[in-house]
């Protein structure tokens, strides 16, 4: 906690509206991020979990400036320099920017333009961000690119459906490398991957976090890898952070009451293990535009009180570097 | 429990091949596994090891053309049903064995209501009933699947429900004639982690319950198979690469695949490794698998035998079988090459 993080999120909010009747009037807001603040620090991965609608895509997205957001600050600090808030830039401002926090998406198959060579695709952001590089100098830069994602550099003639999910996973790497990030945000990057791929993309970007001192925001699902590839996790519901802390350390102690139903109901691939701590949510998500006021967790929650109705729950340390959301748990805490 | 119950379902050297522009995809070539009554079963596989084309040879629903059972024979409650003919297959479907589809989104009609739906497969096979019974039996069953409201939900279109709730429907659509055998074809992929906790609890809550439905499970989910079947088996490139109960499966995988597949996963609940021990390589597509041993490009054990040689699924163990040269048949069981 000694440096300045290199990501700083501060009550961000994204809402989406929701227009309905014959002139499409605003009706409504799909909150799907609501007052979510946590920071990143350089050269680490902070894992991003939590279920389907819980704004976690929304969020990265939202790190990417690639939906409006409502509210909040997204402070960047290059080194020793004062932090740039992302939410006021304009475009033209934004665009220096983005050759240094990129993004790689969950689907390799759509995000990868069939109609482009796999060079073509990868040399890209290189004519953007660095228009001053020769072509011959591009074309060894996309091959050495390549290389480091365990490509090979005559692979850049070929097309994206000559390869198979994995490699096509690489290529969205490479190009994301190209112009030398510090952020990566990777929304779902192996969860469209055979069980025995996944594990070659998550050690290829263990490697080149280390090569690059990449900071990464890794978004998915499944906790196992999550846990394995962060530092750090945060787990979210309905828009809110219910808790951050060290990944082993929530993986093995949650605090916040989602978190240990979430957690339990996480399958283990050892069939002697007995699991008769799994805690089974009843009901399912609360839809984003009717949520419930207060903790959003309260409608399923086992320990929720008449308090918890008022008011949102705010993220408070209750250990050095364990941030939880649930005064009701917070208080049990010695 | 599971040695002494008699078969259900055996599949022997089942076969489902392909026409691909002019080629022949060999998607099953030389399956042989059996689901035995009251089992839970497991078959696990990556995309591309013929895993739901072999559920989909047992339901016949293998689109002809471009497809075809080459060679053969499933068998079920003493009928082959590879042999049946159109009309005697539906009589089987839905009422002995139903399936349960990997999208919720997309198994339901979007244009008729959930009610008509489940009247509908019930009228099939119990014609004469009236409409009010029929509604009346479709109500208890989503009732049983948790589906608050059910009376008045059975008037709902399945885009008023949510993931969860559609792959319930579809369980109790798929349980409502109580079938022998449910195949499950990734019934919990496109969920949640805790809406999928609910659904594997209810399907196996609901098998128990009838007291004669077995459950083929087919799943690319190592974790979900540790934790609901008696026994599984691993396909790759089209055959069962090995078989066994669940725990020996996972407490001394014999096949160079099976062991693989163990050490890419990542264990939070085992102390923290630095990487993950990857498969080297990629699936291969369909028409690319190699002669001799499937998995011989990838496998880190490979010998020379195993690129001209295909191994034989043989029985290393009591109720063990295994595909690769490097592992020794057990000493009663070297004759048993074929069939478990």
């Amino acid at each position: 906690m000694t440096e300045a993080p290199l990501l700083e999120i501060k009550d961000l909010k994204i809402y989406y509206p929701v227009h309905a009747g014959v002139f499409l009037r605003k009706v409504g807001d799909v909150k799907a991020v609501d007052g979510v603040s946590l920071h990143v620090q350089r050269g680490e991965t902070l894992g991003l979990v939590g279920e389907s609608g819980c704004g976690k895509t929304t969020l990265g997205k939202g790190i990417m400036r690639l939906v409006k957001v409502t509210g909040g600050e997204i402070l960047y600090r290059r080194n020793g320099e004062q932090p740039i808030d992302l939410v006021g830039l304009s475009r033209s401002e934004l665009r220096p920017l983005r050759a240094e926090i990129q993004m790689i998406y969950q689907d390799p198959y759509s995000s990868l333009n069939p109609r482009w060579s796999v060079g073509e695709i990868v040399e890209e952001p290189l004519l953007v961000h660095k228009p001053e590089l020769t072509a011959k100098q591009r074309q060894d830069e996309v091959a050495w690119l390549l290389e480091k994602v365990g490509l090979t550099g005559e692979q850049a003639y070929r097309y994206p459906h000559e390869f198979s999910g994995g490699q096509r996973q690489r290529v969205g790497i490479a190009r994301a490398l190209a112009t030398r990030p510090r952020l990566i945000v990777a929304d779902e990057p192996v969860s469209a991957l055979d069980v025995s791929i996944q594990a070659q993309v998550v050690n290829l970007l263990q490697d080149l976090q280390e090569e690059f001192n990449l900071t990464i925001v890794f978004i998915a699902h499944d906790i196992s890898v999550v846990e394995h590839i962060a530092h750090r996790i945060a787990v979210m519901y309905l828009g809110h952070v219910c808790e951050i802390g060290p990944s082993r350390d929530i993986y093995e102690k949650p605090l916040h009451p989602y978190s240990r139903a979430l957690l339990s109901a996480v399958p283990l691939p050892d069939p002697t293990l007995e699991r008769p701590d799994r805690i089974r949510l009843e009901g399912e998500v609360p839809s984003p535009v009717a949520k419930p006021s207060g903790c959003p967790f309260r409608t399923r929650c086992p320990l929720a009180e008449p308090a918890c109705a008022t008011t949102p729950p705010p993220l408070v340390e209750v250990k050095p570097g364990r941030f939880l959301a649930c005064p009701v748990v917070a208080r049990t805490l010695p | 429990m599971t040695e002494e119950a008699p078969k259900l379902l055996e599949i022997k050297g089942l076969k489902t091949y392909f026409d691909v522009e002019g080629q022949t995809a060999k998607a099953v070539d030389g399956v042989d596994f059996d689901v035995r009554e009251n089992e839970v079963f497991g078959v696990v596989g990556e995309s591309g090891s013929g895993k739901t084309v072999t559920a989909l040879s047992i339901l016949r629903l293998i689109p002809s053309p471009p497809g075809w059972i080459e060679a053969g024979e499933i068998l079920f409650r003493g009928r082959d049903l590879t042999k049946l003919s159109f009309p005697e297959m539906r009589k089987i479907r839905g009422k002995e064995i139903s399936m349960i589809f990997q999208e919720p989104m997309t198994a339901l009609n979007p244009v008729f209501t959930v009610g008509f739906q489940m009247r509908e497969v019930m009228k099939q096979h119990a014609p004469g009933t009236s409409h009010q019974e029929l509604d009346e039996s479709a109500a208890s069953m989503l009732d049983l699947v948790g589906i608050p409201d059910a009376k008045r939900r059975l008037k709902s279109y399945p885009n008023e429900f949510s993931g969860g709730q559609r792959q319930r429907i579809m369980i109790a659509m798929a349980l409502s004639l109580q079938p022998h055998l449910l195949v499950a074809d990734e019934p919990t992929t496109a969920l949640d982690v805790t809406i999928q906790a609910q659904i594997l609890d209810l399907m196996l809550g609901l098998g128990k319950k009838s007291g004669h439905t077995s459950i083929l499970l087919i799943t690319h989910n190592l974790a979900v198979v540790a934790e609901t079947c008696a026994r599984v088996a691993v396909m790759y490139g089209g055959k069962v690469q090995e078989m066994a109960p669940t725990k020996r499966l996972f407490g001394s995988p014999q096949h160079p695949y099976t062991r693989g597949l163990l050490r890419s996963l990542p264990r939070p609940d085992k102390p923290k490794q630095r990487r993950l021990e990857a498969i080297p390589g990629i699936v291969p597509s369909v028409m690319d698998f190699p002669k001799g041993c499937k998995f011989w490009t990838r496998c880190p054990e490979k010998i020379e035998r195993c690129e001209k040689e295909e191994p034989e699924l043989r029985e290393v163990s009591p109720g063990h079988f295994c595909r690769c040269h490097l592992v020794e048949p057990a000493p009663a069981a070297v004759t048993g090459a074929t069939t478990p």
